[in-house]
């Protein structure tokens, strides 16, 4: 939350958010965390957070269209400060869709296509996890994955389905 | 029906949600999620369960075994997302939280980011996903362990991630409270002797008014059955 803080800083445009909590971490100390006392006159002190701005934000979006506007559908999880606190965004997608879907149900639009940099498609590029409501986390991939032995990011990589999909194009021969 | 260590956890878990209260489950806490699950199927009071997939009351059509699987949105009539339940929890909203822990201490502060010195760790964990924001703002916070054990029930924490209102520790064989600023013993698993319960224990702690743990209920155990008909729960939590 400390992070979503700082993502929030950046999206509102000012050096620091408050945030609840924290009182009692000895995260506070490590990250060099402020507290400061309530200008109001409360009493309460509340730490403040700096501002996080990630140079480039990648999401994946259930469908985007072709000015980049993107719906995501179920959780956003951090979707939302995320694209707001970065410089730059770029969004991956299950599919592409006409603009007139999306201005069907604009409420259902996370990030406007204004604010999108470049977008691709890439159908199940969740891969292996999830996206709702199309596929589950495919936990069998999940754990090859974390296996700590040599060759096993090689093999995960080798079993993405998107390289299935979409197989590179032919070297051209030298 | 005896206690094994995974009914004793989940089902000692499900037995700190109080009626009509707000009850959250977060990240890699299955044994929470399935504690708030069996609550449903076998209390007959109401209380609302809030999950990190922001899943408010859902009714999952199967079990997964990530306590952040989108599964866990099923039958949802809303979204609660990430900074609405951390919102909700820093305004006071959240009655009982269930956060995690590699170790906790006496004092029930707990450490969920590394074992050692932090610049030359042991073992580096994978943070507090929000615990030193929910632990002082949340009115109660329950965590588990399912090593109950010196290294993790620990005199003095390698690491401060979370401290605030941390009010109980569940593990295989113990389930302690906070009173007066300190852990004190309130049952134990009465398939091992009350001495081990002190033996298996790094901090020292209040043991005068302890009780074996009551049984587990016959709807306790139908429902934690219908959460678990494979065993493949249990199977990853033999302590």
């Amino acid at each position: 939350m400390t992070l979503v803080a700082g993502l929030r800083a950046a999206a509102y445009g000012v050096p620091f958010q408050p945030v609840g909590g924290v009182h009692g971490s000895d995260l506070a100390a490590l990250n060099r965390w402020q507290k400061v006392k309530d200008p109001y006159g409360s009493g309460q002190e509340v730490y403040v957070i700096p501002a996080i701005s990630p140079d480039v934000a990648v999401i994946h979006a259930n469908e985007v269209d072709e000015y980049g506007n993107a719906r995501v559908l179920g959780s956003p999880f951090w979707d939302h400060p995320l694209t707001r606190a970065a410089k730059r965004v770029l969004v991956t997608a299950e599919r592409l869709v006409p603009s007139d879907v999306l201005a069907a149900q604009p409420e259902l639009t996370l990030v406007p296509g204004f604010m999108v940099e470049a977008a691709a498609v890439v159908p199940r590029g969740a891969w292996p996890g999830s996206m709702h409501p199309l596929y589950e986390i495919d936990y069998p991939a999940v754990e090859a994955y974390l296996k700590d032995e040599p060759g096993a990011l090689e093999a995960h990589l080798e079993a993405a389905p998107e390289l299935k999909m979409n197989p590179p194009p032919p070297q051209p021969s030298p | 029906m005896d206690w094994t260590p995974f009914s004793h956890i989940v089902v000692n878990l499900a037995r700190q949600i109080r009626p009509g209260e707000i009850a959250f489950s977060g990240v890699n806490s299955t044994p929470a999620m399935l504690a708030c699950l069996l609550a449903k199927r076998a209390y007959d009071f109401h209380f609302t369960y809030l999950n990190v997939a922001g899943g408010v009351e859902p009714v999952p059509r199967k079990i997964p075994h990530s306590s952040s699987d989108p599964a866990l949105v099923a039958g949802s009539p809303a979204i609660f997302g990430n900074e609405d339940f951390y919102d909700l929890c820093a305004r006071g909203g959240l009655d009982l939280v269930f956060l995690g822990c590699a170790q906790v201490d006496g004092e029930g502060r707990t450490n969920v980011s590394v074992i050692g010195d932090w610049k030359n760790p042991k073992v580096r964990l994978p943070g507090g996903g929000g615990a030193a924001v929910m632990m002082p703002t949340a009115r109660r916070v329950v965590t588990w362990r399912t090593e109950h054990s010196p290294r993790t029930l620990v005199e003095k924490l390698d690491f401060v991630t979370a401290a605030g209102n941390l009010q109980t520790v569940v593990t295989p064989i113990a389930v302690f409270q906070k009173r007066a600023g300190r852990l004190a013993l309130e049952c134990w698993n009465p398939q091992v002797a009350l001495d081990e319960v002190a033996c298996r224990t790094g901090f020292r702690f209040d043991a005068s008014s302890a009780k074996p743990a009551a049984p587990i209920s016959a709807r306790e155990r139908a429902a934690l059955d219908s959460l678990d008909p494979q065993g493949e729960f249990a199977a990853g939590l033999r302590a």
